[in-house]
């Protein structure tokens, strides 16, 4: 008889999700699925608010990544209002992403996934977590409460708060960086830097005695999608989108990204919010493909900036063409920090960060407009189509988290199938499948959702509905 | 996120909530108006909800005061006691007093004194106008918030 085991809810994530994993007869994982529980509607409700608006409204979206849904809603007014930033205006745009990229992934390592492999898998839930660490390791978790704080400091700065700042426009910014501003975020830079290179060190590490989940942590073929600048240098915010497969051979490239959707289908499924976007030429669901730290570093040849460059040329070891394991997220995730500090520091003397040249003024000259930006959890676009006042038709957006639907669901079933021997539950495997999905940082609309305590709660059911087995935890 | 810039100051103010979801957002006007005092050893800080980096800046002041809106039965502005709990619900990028409180301590060595006020709300729905219940709790906190800080910087 067939089964289904079903996790739900699935914590220390951003948002609410359940997982089931499906059995076939003979008592094997033959599939699994994470589904999104939430509706946000945010395309729909938008539809008769003028173009101008966006910028402000779609980064409500989420409290974690407001700082990706703002340069993308800007990028896409960009194309409509059909002008070309001034540079200043691109050079603070860069900046404020950067911060973003910090204090994002520096929640994610630090706080969210670290506990684990650094507390153990097995720990109780209410001890694996940030406080977990900061008895344990208080400087690490001191170091990492700082790193997103510094990430935020950046975006604060720029934006006048750490959320929801309505600073990107249409056209470019309202505001410049400061002196002082300018020597507040200087003055952080040494300790963010060792910070960094202390999880950095700690995770490689970690390396050493996690090969299995190395192996078994979504480690499978896939295609990988990111912005690349055009020397092949690690993009977030400009050059263009290119996609590889698991050799790392590019299959496509310089993708024009107002015509995103001849190349990225979207499926929809009966049993999740969440849609499942593939690369059209292999169909669905062979059009398979990842985003986010681990596709960036694949799609790239170098970072551009020199600490980070040694890192990625020892990631690039764990793979033959592309890094293929989800659990090497996590690694790509801090060397993506490492390079934004870098770039920080860089360019933080550059004149134009202080210029008052800011804005691009124009009327509607595009009725359809696409703005692209790197999240730190992928490439998100925002597709846009007014009428001739500006006011919005039509709304597409497509998230980094949907984006890597298939991955997760892959990531799942191949832990499970590790660990699922017939129709019983063992304890290990769930905190592993948390992980799993952890690995990928989604964030399913930025509502907040407990940790440690939180019940989990598993059923097993035959193919007809009847409850076979029941688990709960906390 | 607004504040007083006073980093350091003995009494620390955070009042937290949602300012477009009317009187959710009491207790960061709560926060705005005690930086408009501009009174020496107090810092006030307002922002959407609480987040890991404050246990920083709690772990530096001599007492803090949590500012929160309560909605539900009762009309009273109520003052209690925190204490830092490291087991209760922890959030991924918000959290609550206690925990913000333990998280001081452990990853910041020290865990002062702290009060949670909350303040009677009626109507959280969209806008940024108070209702009556909330203004007149507003007023009241900030009554409570200056004996405090009579008492605490004398």
């Amino acid at each position: 008889m067939a089964q289904r085991i079903v996790i739900d809810p699935v914590s220390r994530i951003e948002g609410h999700a359940k997982i089931s994993i499906m059995l076939d007869v003979s008592g094997n994982v033959s599939d699994a699925q994470f589904h999104v529980t939430e509706f946000r509607g945010f395309e729909k409700f938008c539809e008769g608010r003028p173009m101008s608006e966006l910028a402000g409204i779609t980064p409500r979206i989420c409290g974690i990544c407001p700082i990706s849904h703002v340069l993308a809603s800007a990028k896409a007014g960009d194309a409509i209002l059909a002008v070309k930033v001034p540079p200043a205006a691109d050079k603070l745009r860069r900046l404020m992403n950067l911060g973003q990229i910090i204090q994002s992934h520096a929640l994610s390592f630090f706080h969210l996934s670290a506990p684990d492999f650094l507390l153990g898998w097995d720990t109780a839930p209410e001890k694996r977590n940030v406080f977990g660490l900061a008895a344990t390791n208080p400087d690490l978790a001191r170091g990492g409460i700082r790193l997103r704080q510094f990430g935020q400091e950046i975006i604060e700065t720029l934006g006048g708060k750490k959320i929801h700042p309505a600073w990107a426009v249409p056209g470019g910014v309202r505001s410049p960086l400061t002196e002082e501003g300018r020597a507040r975020i200087r003055g952080w830079l040494p300790e963010v830097l060792a910070t960094t290179k202390t999880g950095l060190e700690l995770f490689k590490q970690t390396l050493k005695t996690h090969r299995r989940e190395v192996e078994i942590f979504g480690h499978f073929p896939s295609l990988f999608m990111g912005l690349v600048g055009p020397d092949d240098t690690w993009e977030h915010h400009g050059g263009h989108l290119r996609i590889v497969d698991s050799t790392g051979s590019i299959i496509a490239d310089d993708l024009d990204q107002q015509k995103y959707f001849e190349v990225i289908g979207e499926s929809v499924q009966k049993t999740s919010y969440l849609k499942s976007p593939y690369y059209k030429p292999l169909g669905f669901p062979d059009g398979m493909y990842r985003v986010g730290p681990l596709a960036r570093l694949n799609v790239c040849k170098r970072m551009g900036v020199p600490e980070a460059d040694k890192e990625l040329a020892n990631f690039k070891t764990f793979g033959h063409g592309a890094v293929t394991s989800s659990f090497l997220y996590h690694y790509a995730r801090l060397i993506e920090i490492l390079a934004a500090v870098e770039m920080v520091g860089r360019d933080l003397d550059d004149p134009d960060l202080l210029s008052d040249h800011l804005r691009a003024d124009a009327g509607i000259n595009s009725l359809r407009g696409v703005g692209v930006s790197e999240a730190p959890r992928g490439t998100l676009f925002h597709d846009y189509t007014v009428d001739r006042n500006g006011i919005l038709r039509k709304m597409n957006l497509i998230i980094a988290t949907g984006q890597n639907n298939l991955a997760m669901n892959q990531t799942v079933a191949q832990i499970a199938r590790h660990y699922i021997r017939g129709p019983q539950i063992p304890e290990p495997m769930l905190n592993r499948i948390e992980h799993g999905i952890r690995c990928f940082d989604p964030c399913l609309s930025c509502s907040t959702h407990a940790v440690g305590q939180m019940p989990l709660h598993i059923r097993l059911l035959a193919s007809d509905g009847t409850l076979l087995a029941e688990a709960t935890r906390g | 996120m607004t504040q007083s810039s006073r980093k350091g100051a003995q009494l620390l103010v955070i009042g937290y909530g949602n300012e477009l979801r009317r009187d959710d957002g009491v207790s960061v006007k709560v926060a705005n108006a005690l930086a408009e005092w501009n009174v020496p050893d107090i810092e006030a800080i307002g922002c959407h909800q609480l987040t890991p980096e404050l246990a920083e800046r709690i772990a530096s002041a001599a007492y803090v005061v949590f500012v929160d809106a309560a909605l539900g039965p009762g009309d009273v502005v109520r003052c209690r006691e925190v204490e830092p709990d490291e087991n209760s619900q922890v959030m991924t990028h918000a959290t609550d007093p206690s925990s913000l409180m333990a998280l001081a301590k452990q990853a910041f060595g020290r865990c002062p004194p702290a009060s949670w006020l909350t303040i009677p709300v009626q109507d959280v729905g969209f806008g940024e106008e108070l209702s009556p219940l909330a203004h007149q709790g507003l007023k009241i906190a900030l009554e409570k918030i200056r004996s405090l800080a009579d008492a605490i910087c004398r």
